[in-house]
């Protein structure tokens, strides 16, 4: 791996809560055009790292590069960051979601969030404060994935998703796969993501405790992914820490 | 930074409809009250004219800072701070769509209130009579003179020192979040930043000279007003940048 294939660099990046580390020096580099699938249980500090590569949360300690530039204006031209909550504003309707993205990002394709919608079977007329859960992971998925961006964070994209929508979501965030973009995607559901990840990253308690390509893992030690995770959050997780 | 402002707009777009629906139906019935020479009407017409002046432009930038509030203690501040847009231009549009509305809301009430005087003037002919008593009553036993320019200028000079409260309200709400980062207790620790910036606001103000000229004073407090809203303003904006976590 070298420089010039790494979209993203965090360098021993520390985030504290009321004195508890939520993300512990984590030092990682991420590659163009790959998918990776960022692990780990609840509070092990997948989603402040992503809010900080999204620029919504300042690191305490260490350093994010986007392409070799600190996390800023520029870099959020180019990020597209789904987060698990609902964040739009009460009043929007889903065409006004639309409205917004195509005002403030130059990557937005309208035309592909009207596909998008109609894949997921979302009106434009319905009221953002008015979805289920369901609906409302959907149309966070449509509005992001509407961006030609060059690095998407998806944070848990299949939580409140019903079973039969999954596989529908999975290949349109799938679809955007190209060799100048790169997926971060954050899942409880490690299967789900083993078949679409070219690389792994563990984490625990804020610290990162791996990170992997699937491929070496399987040829060099004989494991799956969710072999893994079983190792490292399972039994005999705390002595790979 | 005018889309953000568009949407800054919007944000607040309902409560000033509903202004502007309350000060016309008032208005209404300050002019039934005139054409139909019906005074009671008029006269109440006349006081909730005046109460939605005083409480539109107050409330106006009373929004302002809870918008402000909410958009940094809630998870709507992402719909904010994932566009690429920089911290001062995010704040620059709450403080600019929010001045510009209070200075359009006082231009707006001081222009209905020249007309509702004119029409009652022109239709009962009393208000005018009523205004040269009270003229005299003031220069008799005041020795003031109520001369045009200075009752704008003091309409001005109380406008821009909303604004200022306004810019001083959202210094202390972005410290708290930014400290406290929407905890418990951040509301209560926004109000009591305020009250101390504001004692430090006018303890800035009050190194203005007074001039025997009123007036000149009162520009000159205008003035540094707005100076130091601009400087409250970049302080705030770089606390957002370089401080706070949504």
């Amino acid at each position: 791996m070298n420089d010039m294939e790494n979209v993203l660099e965090s360098i021993g990046v520390t985030k504290n809560y009321a004195g508890k580390a939520a993300v512990d020096n984590v030092s990682l580099k991420l590659e163009t055009g790959l998918v990776y699938a960022m692990l780990g249980p609840n509070g092990s500090g997948k989603t402040t790292w992503m809010k900080m590569v999204a620029g919504l949360v300042k690191p305490g300690k260490g350093e994010i590069l986007y392409k070799g530039k600190a996390i800023g204006k520029e870099s959020k031209k180019e990020i597209a960051y789904m987060s698990t909550e609902p964040y739009f504003y009460s009043w929007m309707t889903v065409a006004d979601v639309g409205r917004y993205y195509q005002d403030f990002f130059e990557d937005f394709s309208m035309e592909k969030y009207h596909q998008m919608l109609k894949r997921m079977e979302l009106t434009e007329e319905l009221k953002t404060k008015k979805l289920s859960t369901g609906m409302m992971a959907k149309l966070k998925i449509a509005v992001t994935m509407a961006r030609n961006a060059k690095l998407y964070l998806l944070d848990e994209p299949l939580n409140g998703i019903d079973l039969l929508a999954r596989d529908e979501i999975m290949k349109s965030i799938l679809e955007v796969i190209d060799p100048d973009v790169t997926l971060v995607i954050s899942s409880h559901l490690v299967d789900e993501l083993e078949r679409v990840a070219d690389a792994a990253i563990f984490m625990k308690e804020g610290k990162m405790v791996r990170q992997c390509m699937v491929e070496e893992l399987r040829s060099s030690e004989k494991k799956s992914v969710v072999d893994l995770y079983r190792e490292i959050y399972g039994h005999g997780g705390e002595e790979l820490c | 930074m005018l889309k953000l402002m568009k949407y800054e707009f919007r944000k607040s777009a309902s409560s000033k409809l509903i202004l502007l629906v309350l000060t016309a139906v008032f208005e209404l019935a300050f002019l039934g009250g005139v054409f139909f020479k019906g005074y009671n009407l008029m006269g109440t017409g006349m006081m909730f004219l005046i109460l939605c002046a005083f409480f539109g432009v107050f409330y106006i930038g009373l929004e302002g800072i809870m918008t402000l509030y909410r958009d940094l203690n809630s998870k709507q501040s992402y719909m904010l701070f994932l566009t690429p847009k920089s911290s001062y231009e995010i704040l620059g549009a709450k403080i600019l769509e929010n001045g510009i509305s209070i200075l359009m809301a006082g231009a707006f009430f001081i222009v209905l209130a020249v007309f509702d005087l004119t029409v009652a003037t022109l239709c009962i002919g009393g208000a005018k009579e009523l205004m040269d008593s009270i003229r005299q009553i003031m220069d008799i036993r005041l020795n003031i003179k109520i001369v045009s320019d200075a009752v704008i200028l003091s309409v001005f000079a109380s406008l821009v020192s909303w604004i200022s409260i306004v810019v001083i309200a959202d210094m202390a709400v972005i410290l708290s979040a930014s400290v406290l980062a929407g905890k418990k207790g951040s509301g209560i620790a926004a109000f009591a930043l305020f009250l101390i910036l504001s004692w430090l606001f006018s303890q800035m103000l009050n190194l203005v000279p007074a001039f025997d000229n009123m007036n000149l004073t009162m520009i000159l407090e205008i003035a540094v007003s707005l100076v130091l809203s601009v400087i409250f303003y970049f302080i705030s904006g770089w606390i957002m940048e370089k401080k706070l976590s949504v």
